[in-house]
């Protein structure tokens, strides 16, 4: 057995092993986007599902080829021109030469692409539910192809800032910072929702349509960060053969991850709870994934009772973070990038520079993490802004308030996620709810003594606005059913798997309302003017006599009831 | 005599939805077992709960509730009025109302059968 061993060149083992590694967690990091799919689709609402989800397929496609026809290549020219090593144009191209392969360059490339990747799809998740989807495959582009791959050749490929000392391990700042403060810059352009602010400046809460996708997402993608943050202390041996390499620290940042993403949930957690007095579950999931970020850029120079600080301090500010980008900044950030992955990897590449949160040797620079983190910042926002401005210039950002009212799943894909059991968008709008006085218009016997039901038709988006009119009109008390139906609205063109069919029943929100004191024409008039956009499909009302009526509470039966 | 005076009625509830089976064995015991019913929201007297997303409150006012409609002819709608009532009561607010409301006319699709006789 000795023998044949003898024959083996150690060279050749310790590149497969290392070969094997950096392959196996460059597909746990492709894995993440399973995770930002599913996290980014539970936070949206049901008719922006479908839509979500091709913006993250997308992500990868487009990005993934730019990123090596261009991306490569723009990252050793920032980094040569800044300071760094010498750079070849085309050196792309070069690492597709016969020769380069074979000594697993394009294995190299592969495991930068997947990082690139990561930073891209982060941005979709603020832009949610009201971006073209050209404009944001255009974006990708320029951030496939430029904006993260500066970033790179400033840090990673040795330009300035690593020149200057800045440090970065797996990409707190350099991947997620720069992913989430772009997301932030781009939320603040395209602009808020529809009806996610009142007129007077009030915040409208929009639920997205599945916890449970938020949850499996978050799972899935804390799965991934292992390789993401494990997988980077890459190369397990040194080129001599049989000595461990950087596998000398990995148990740290295995050790340091893993304290971090559990102590980000108990921060966001406990926030949650000390703000509402409720354990938030979506909070929980957030915290986890900021908790990660946090610990991303230092997880291997921090020592564990670090990990936990750093990773309760980022769950920790997500709750304050978001509140502040929502109700001070009045930016539509949907699924909270940035408080998760902008403010989270900016602290963490921020605290690695503390002496006593990190191993006595760590020698970080305060001045370079500074520095670091104020230039990618500057440059995101820039160059973010500029590719975001030069769209909007354009008129070719957002899509049109019929498709964003509709759903972007119909409007730009032609796709119902939920067939069958969809259900129309919910809008919190604060509610209305009267404390007993019904005011009532006239002294006399309105509806002819007699008991009325208004029974009106509406387009769903029109509810809240016929909810607000009918508390006007002194009628608040309402049934709400959703219907489908069918009048003089054109039918739409469905579509499943590229073939088209006829939708001609139309989502609809069926309102009744039974009065007696109060006018029957007058509150159908009410909820014609609340409900009327003066396109077809506006719906109707009709009013219907009732002959008895009964409170079942107190028994109270006729006009009393009511 | 015959109940209503010949005519036919369409007695409309919105009850709570746990009280949906006990509504349906009262209708049963009423002799008035065909029933129709619908998942609804619905605002009344009942207090506003509050849902929350992402840590942020919102008010839901628009509770859940059943609609149950009963078409009748030879029971007097007046008595499946009340049945529905003894049935849903809690005595809390957010037990529902009852509406009796008249029908024109009454086709029974499989039989052809039009009038009370259809009901």
């Amino acid at each position: 057995m000795n023998a044949v061993a003898l024959q083996l060149d150690p060279t050749a083992v310790v590149d497969a092993v290392n070969w094997v590694w950096v392959l196996v967690v460059t597909f746990l990091i492709f894995f993440m986007h399973a995770g930002f799919a599913m996290l980014e689709a539970g936070q949206v609402r049901s008719k922006n599902v479908a839509n979500q989800l091709t913006k993250n397929m997308l992500t990868w496609s487009v990005g993934v080829i730019v990123f090596f026809l261009l991306g490569a290549t723009v990252s050793s020219v920032a980094a040569g021109l800044t300071g760094g090593p010498d750079y070849t144009l085309f050196a792309v191209f070069d690492a597709s030469n016969a020769s380069v392969a074979a000594d697993g360059g394009w294995v190299d490339w592969l495991f930068g692409a997947v990082f690139a990747m990561t930073a891209a799809t982060i941005v979709s998740g603020a832009v949610a539910g009201r971006m073209k989807l050209r404009a944001y495959v255009t974006y990708t582009v320029a951030l496939a192809g430029v904006i993260y791959p500066v970033v790179v050749g400033l840090t990673w490929g040795e330009g300035f800032l690593e020149v200057l000392g800045f440090t970065d391990f797996a990409g707190g700042m350099i991947v997620h910072g720069m992913g989430g403060i772009a997301g932030l810059t781009a939320a603040y352009i395209v602009g808020p929702r529809i009806d996610r602010y009142t007129d007077d400046g009030g915040v409208n809460v929009i639920p997205g349509h599945s916890v449970t996708f938020a949850v499996l997402g978050t799972l899935v993608l804390a799965f991934g960060w292992y390789g993401f943050n494990v997988g980077t202390a890459a190369a397990p041996l040194a080129a001599g053969g049989g000595e461990l390499d950087s596998f000398g620290y990995v148990g740290r940042v295995a050790l340091t991850t893993t304290l971090g993403m559990a102590a980000g949930a108990l921060g966001a957690s406990a926030v949650a709870m000390y703000k509402t007095g409720k354990v938030d579950t979506l909070y929980v999931a957030n915290g986890m994934l900021a908790g990660l970020v946090g610990i991303t850029s230092n997880t291997d120079l921090i020592t564990w009772p670090a990990a936990l600080l750093i990773g309760g301090l980022a769950g920790a500010q997500l709750p304050v973070v978001f509140e502040f980008v929502e109700k001070r900044l009045k930016i539509d950030d949907v699924c909270a990038v940035f408080p998760v992955h902008g403010s989270a990897g900016v602290l963490g590449a921020l605290l690695v520079a503390v002496p006593f949160l990190t191993v006595p040797d760590a020698g970080v620079d305060p001045v370079a993490q500074v520095v670091g983190v104020a230039v990618i910042a500057g440059w995101t926002v820039l160059a973010t802004g500029a590719v975001f401005g030069a769209l909007k210039a354009a008129g070719q950002i957002r899509v049109s308030r019929e498709h964003e009212l509709e759903g972007l799943d119909v409007s730009e894909h032609g796709v119902d996620t939920y067939p069958e059991f969809g259900r129309p968008d919910t809008v919190a709008d604060g509610g209305f709810v009267e404390d007993g006085g019904v005011y009532r218009p006239d002294g006399g016997l309105p509806n002819d003594g007699g008991i009325k039901l208004v029974m009106a038709f509406i387009r769903p988006d029109r509810l809240s606005a016929v909810k607000q009119g009918l508390a006007e009109a002194g009628a608040p008390s309402i049934t709400v059913t959703n219907v489908s139906g069918r009048g003089s609205q054109p039918a739409k063109k469905g579509q499943w798997r590229g073939e088209e069919y006829t939708v001609d029943l139309h989502q609809k929100v069926k309102v009744e309302c039974v009065v007696a004191d109060i006018p029957a024409d007058d509150v159908a008039t009410a909820i014609a003017d609340a409900a009327r956009t003066g396109e077809k499909g506006d719906g109707k009302v009709f009013v219907l006599p009732v002959e008895g009526a009964h409170q079942i509470r107190t028994g109270k039966t006729g006009r009393d009831a009511v | 005599m015959s109940a209503n005076d010949s005519e036919i009625k369409m007695v409309m509830a919105y009850i709570r939805p746990d009280k949906l089976s006990a509504v349906k064995k009262g209708l049963a015991e009423a002799g008035a077992p065909s029933l129709t019913v619908t998942n609804v929201s619905g605002r009344g007297s009942q207090p506003a709960k509050k849902g929350q997303w992402r840590g942020e409150e919102y008010s839901v006012d628009l509770h859940q509730k059943v609609k149950v409609e009963c078409v009748v002819a030879d029971i007097p709608a007046e008595d499946v009025a009340e049945a529905i009532c003894e049935a849903a009561k809690t005595d809390e607010k957010g037990d529902g109302k009852v509406f009796v409301l008249p029908v024109d006319e009454a086709y029974q699709i499989r039989t052809g059968k039009v009038g009370p006789e259809a009901v």
